[in-house]
């Protein structure tokens, strides 16, 4: 079942096309990458998402709702993590979590309590729990933001930057969690990100888009794929001489070759990658002593970077 | 419309509101100086309030726009004590109009404009909660505070008054049915207007002092008040108050349909940062 399905997305601000026919859909279950530079036309798209802002043209349904037709039931559906965290300073966590939570219609207290005590665990938070949200760290207020965006257990939740601010463990604890709420309770992530290797490392598929048109709907294997131009392989070697690297020049499956003589180490470019044993095999004849071998992907922020640069 | 989603709202609101000095200070302040320092004033040192110019005339002036029966009550009084009769009971009543517009116009300015300013409006606008209920929500809390300091500052006012003059007059001369009126009939009008001026403003502009500003300009028509009655020209008696409580009421309705149109989450996160 789609999760959210969008078909020609257009929103114009007096004239300016913020986002401009974007289509795409979202399966149950599954982290889906929302990426783009700054002013791409995230936010808009997220806020026309989240019923919050009507299209100007095309439509959206999530989890079967018109986002214009149903919006209340879109509303109450849906988690969501705002660009800022969005929280009241002057109430504390608590009062901001009850009220959330009531907001999203979570009446039964019992349920309420054990649902904002565990997320307050999860984050670190409980023993701060009656101190004002103005007095916290930005790190806490956007654990905060992501637990408020949690408490009702929503089907669908779109996380706007839910990393940023935040020290690489908690960063790594919410990445947990996006896979453990996916995987356990199939819940539907949109994640919007400028952290690629976030995406990278929890999106099923990403959605590039810039200057509010779309670019490319791929999976971030197969965008790196994409955008590999063969096998890059490094070699770390016992000792490295300037006879083994005219060795490794010569061999005629070696596209590039780079040496890095301080750590005994050199990448190579090579045709494709079956080309890794010969080269292994060629080296080990030659008498090298080789101590490892490590395939080198393009990552998904060499992709985006590349086509970031075909788009300009 | 649900109630209860407007009370989450009001609630919300409020425990903001309480732990906001900036909001809280003016709205305790000024009624304690008009419920303290205006009776204490007139009372102990009745030159002191004359205004400069003709202040004979004017009460005289004041007091041929009393009804007769009232007339009839003070001339039997000392100069003196129909001075202090005339403010305290007459003169200083429209100044009870200026703390449900101010009260009124701070919080709802904190409430609409202080939310964008604070960067919190996203969220609450993300909310399955209507635009009805969340504008409800906010009206309450910028009304109902607003009247308990107008009520608080009348009672305070009266007591005050009455525990000055008691020894003089031998009676107590507040409240009178002008003055009941004025606190349940038309300061609730002028609050609500108030507040529906405001909830316009502040769907218009970014920032919470911006909204104020603007909404400060609603004490001037009070001060017209102000002026009215101390010149005789209008001597704010019961019938003509019910009748300008009516006429607010009807403006009131207009304001808030005219409201509740530009309350609209588009629009308004269109004006946020």
């Amino acid at each position: 079942m789609k999760s959210i399905e969008a078909f020609d997305l257009v929103k114009s601000f007096n004239g300016f096309k913020a986002v401009e026919n974007l289509s795409f859909s979202v399966d149950e279950g599954e982290i889906f990458g929302l990426l783009g530079p700054n002013g791409a036309g995230k936010t808009t798209t997220i806020r026309m998402l989240s019923a919050l802002i009507a299209p100007t043209g095309g439509r959206a349904t999530i989890a079967g709702y018109d986002v214009q037709d149903d919006a209340l039931k879109v509303r109450e559906i849906i988690g969501i993590l705002t660009e800022s965290p969005s929280l009241y300073g002057r109430l504390t966590a608590m009062e901001n979590m009850e009220f959330f939570a009531k907001a999203y219609g979570v009446t039964d207290k019992s349920e309420r309590d054990t649902k904002i005590r565990e997320l307050l665990d999860f984050f670190q938070l409980w023993d701060r729990r009656n101190d004002p949200v103005g007095q916290y760290s930005k790190g806490m207020k956007q654990k905060l933001a992501i637990a408020r965006a949690l408490v009702h257990s929503p089907e669908i939740l779109y996380l706007d930057e839910p990393t940023s601010g935040l020290d690489p463990k908690s960063s790594k604890d919410i990445r947990d969690l996006m896979e453990a709420l996916t995987e356990n309770q199939h819940q539907t992530i949109l994640l919007c990100t400028h952290r690629l290797e976030d995406a990278e490392k929890l999106c099923d598929r990403v959605l590039i888009i810039n200057k509010g048109k779309p670019i490319t709907i791929a999976s971030p294997r197969d965008l790196r794929k994409r955008f590999s131009s063969g096998q890059e392989v490094q070699v770390g070697v016992s000792q490295l001489d300037s006879d083994l690297i005219a060795m490794v020049r010569g061999l005629p499956m070696v596209v590039n070759i780079t040496v890095n003589e301080s750590e005994n180490r050199i990448s190579v470019s090579l045709g494709n990658e079956l080309d890794t044993p010969r080269l292994v095999k060629a080296l080990v004849e030659y008498g090298a002593e080789v101590r490892y071998v490590k395939p080198l992907e393009t990552s998904l922020e060499d992709a985006y970077l590349e086509l970031m640069e075909e788009e300009q | 419309m649900r109630l209860d989603k407007s009370m989450l709202v009001f609630r919300k609101d409020f425990i903001e509101i309480s732990r906001n000095k900036e909001v809280l200070l003016p709205m305790i302040i000024v009624p304690l100086i008009f419920a303290f320092l205006l009776p204490a004033i007139s009372v102990i040192a009745p030159e002191s309030v004359n205004t400069p110019g003709e202040p004979d005339m004017m009460l005289e002036n004041m007091i041929s726009e009393l009804p007769e029966a009232v007339q009839a009550k003070i001339m039997s009084l000392t100069p003196t004590q129909q001075y202090i009769y005339v403010m305290l009971v007459y003169f200083f009543s429209p100044f009870f109009l200026i703390i449900p517009v101010m009260s009124s116009s701070v919080i709802a300015a904190d409430s609409f404009a202080g939310e964008k300013e604070r960067n919190t409006l996203e969220a609450l606008l993300a909310t399955p909660l209507t635009d009805a209920e969340l504008l409800l929500g906010k009206i309450l809390v910028s009304f109902i505070p607003g009247m308990g300091v107008t009520l608080i500052g009348f009672i305070l006012y009266t007591a005050t008054t009455d525990i000055l003059t008691y020894q003089s007059f031998g009676m107590f001369i507040m409240p009178n049915v002008p003055w009941i009126v004025m606190i349940f009939v038309l300061a609730p009008a002028v609050s609500l207007l108030s507040i529906g001026v405001t909830v316009i403003i502040s769907s218009r502009v970014k920032g919470f002092r911006e909204a104020q500003q603007l909404s400060a300009l609603l004490v001037v028509p009070v001060l017209a008040l102000l002026f009215g009655q101390a010149s005789g020209f209008l001597i704010l008696g019961s019938r003509v108050m019910l009748v300008m409580s009516l006429i607010l009421f009807g403006i009131d309705f207009v304001v808030f349909r005219f409201g509740l149109r530009l309350f609209q989450r588009e629009n308004i996160l269109a004006q946020s940062r």
